[in-house]
């Protein structure tokens, strides 16, 4: 299992998109540079908040994403879902097959189901609950994410991840994420990049 | 005042759930002393913000909102029970919110709203099953709430019950056969369930109820393009539709169609989404 880690401007972005849709089940993806084995997952692409079960607009976006991800010497490496039931650990068997579409572009692709307990100000630890395809099933990963600096095979950024993060969304800054689902009500919405957000995130 | 008022009227019109927005307008206007407007409005915006403060988690601000809907309308309104429930549901107090809802049905064993209720604990606790079940009940005699067959659907999707959820949709459709919306719920499903000549139909109506509609064209490209590759395969290796789908030479005219509307809806998006966008369109 190669090291994962993931950057505040991947982490904040799917947690502001939950943050945006909070009633919802939302679902996205991480985009990631590979390095000496090590994964860094960059960015996220958040994707829909609605009819998250259904896959013709999902294919678009993710076929859409690969080929933005290509252009900046990136690749599709991670799928994100936060679901409706505030206790799910597990991904649907809908998540499962959206998640293994992500497999067939990048056989490093790791699931990541958010954990909704761990979004609140008070939370330690990140949100994020991973799950790698091992004999054709996503299996969560134990230990999960560890703390910075400590080898495992899930870790943050650095440890100003979480309270940037938690800074971001005490400042409502979810106004600021659009998915493919909002762009495809309007098209002059940057789904992909998220443009203002990112800035935002960069100068927290 | 009338300005804010004006806005959380706009935002009770759009039916959106906007809870931050609508404490933002109300709670200067409550601080002030001051009111929500006048006459039955008023009440209407009181019924709103009491909604938003539970969304939101505002506990205390809820409970004086409520406070003052009981003052006005006393402990028989139906209408303001409902709301005690739902602060119940929100404060974690589920079984008393059952109670509560149970009362309103032994008074009145056809009131909606305490059914809806229900069964939208039933769903938030994750009992999938028994929510659909009493969502099946109450259609039986409801037929006609074409909303509630959309919950129904939605239901049904979570489960990966999608031959179930399309019907609902059908439903939906034969009391709104011009909504375009609908039309692409269905279409949806059904390309997710595989059945892409119907999906295409269906994503065909889409662009054919409503101007320019993003969704639906990429629906249109994605599907007259697979069902052209199912066509193409060896006569026993293609799905049970395929014969009944239309014929090459039109779809290969119907994905020419969606990728022009598509190329010229694109023209006014952002950078990287244009590209990728176009990028994907040129791909045949």
């Amino acid at each position: 299992m190669p090291e994962h880690t993931v950057s505040l401007q991947a982490y904040a972005k799917a947690v502001l998109h939950c943050a945006k849709y909070p009633w919802a089940t939302v679902h996205g993806l991480f985009l990631a540079e590979t390095r000496d084995g090590r994964i860094r997952h960059v960015d996220a692409v958040p994707l829909a908040h609605t009819w998250t079960e259904l896959s013709p607009m999902f294919d678009v976006a993710l076929q859409q994403a690969q080929l933005y991800a290509e252009a900046k010497g990136l690749a599709v490496s991670g799928y994100y879902v936060a679901y409706e039931e505030t206790d799910a650990a597990q991904l649907s068997a809908a998540g499962a097959l959206l998640a293994k579409a992500v497999l067939a572009l990048n056989a490093d692709a790791v699931a990541f189901v958010v954990d909704a307990k761990s979004l609140g100000p008070d939370a330690t630890r990140a949100a994020l609950i991973p799950f790698a395809c091992v004999d054709s099933q996503w299996r969560r990963q134990q230990p999960g994410f560890a703390a910075a600096g400590k080898g495992a095979p899930f870790v943050l950024e650095n440890n100003r991840v979480l309270e940037s993060t938690k800074a971001l969304v005490a400042a409502r800054a979810e106004i600021a994420i659009h998915d493919f689902d909002e762009h495809l009500g309007d098209v002059a919405l940057d789904w992909l990049q998220n443009p203002v957000l990112s800035e935002r995130i960069r100068a927290i | 005042m009338s300005n804010a008022v004006q806005l959380l009227a706009e935002i009770r019109q759009s039916s959106e759930r906007r809870p931050f927005e609508v404490l933002k307008l109300a709670e200067p206007l409550l601080g002030s002393g001051g009111g929500l407007g006048t006459g039955a409005d008023a009440w209407l915006a009181y019924e709103q913000v009491f909604v938003a403060a539970i969304d939101d988690g505002e506990m205390e601000l809820a409970r004086a909102v409520l406070g003052r809907l009981h003052k006005r309308f006393g402990a028989g309104s139906q209408r303001v029970k409902r709301l005690a429930g739902m602060f119940n549901e929100a404060a974690g107090h589920a079984a008393e919110a059952k109670r509560m809802y149970g009362e309103m049905l032994a008074a009145d064993e056809t009131n909606v709203l305490a059914s809806k209720r229900l069964i939208a604990m039933l769903k938030a606790q994750g009992q999938l099953g028994e929510a659909t079940a009493q969502l099946v009940a109450y259609l039986d005699t409801h037929g006609n709430d074409f909303e509630a067959w959309l919950e129904l659907s939605a239901l049904y999707l979570r489960q990966q019950l999608y031959p179930q959820a399309a019907f609902c949709v059908e439903e939906a459709i034969l009391q709104q056969p011009a909504n375009h919306y609908f039309h692409l719920c269905y279409a949806e499903i059904n390309y997710t369930m595989g059945a892409l000549d119907v999906a295409l139909k269906e994503f065909l109506r889409v662009v054919e109820l409503s101007t320019d509609n993003v969704r639906g064209f990429y629906g249109v490209r994605l599907t007259a393009d697979r069902i052209l590759e199912a066509k193409r395969r060896p006569k026993k290796e293609q799905p049970a539709w395929a014969d009944a789908a239309p014929q090459p030479a039109t779809l290969e005219r119907l994905s020419e169609l969606a990728t022009e509307r598509l190329l010229s809806v694109y023209g006014a998006a952002g950078a990287a989404p244009k590209r990728a966008a176009e990028a994907w369109l040129q791909q045949s």
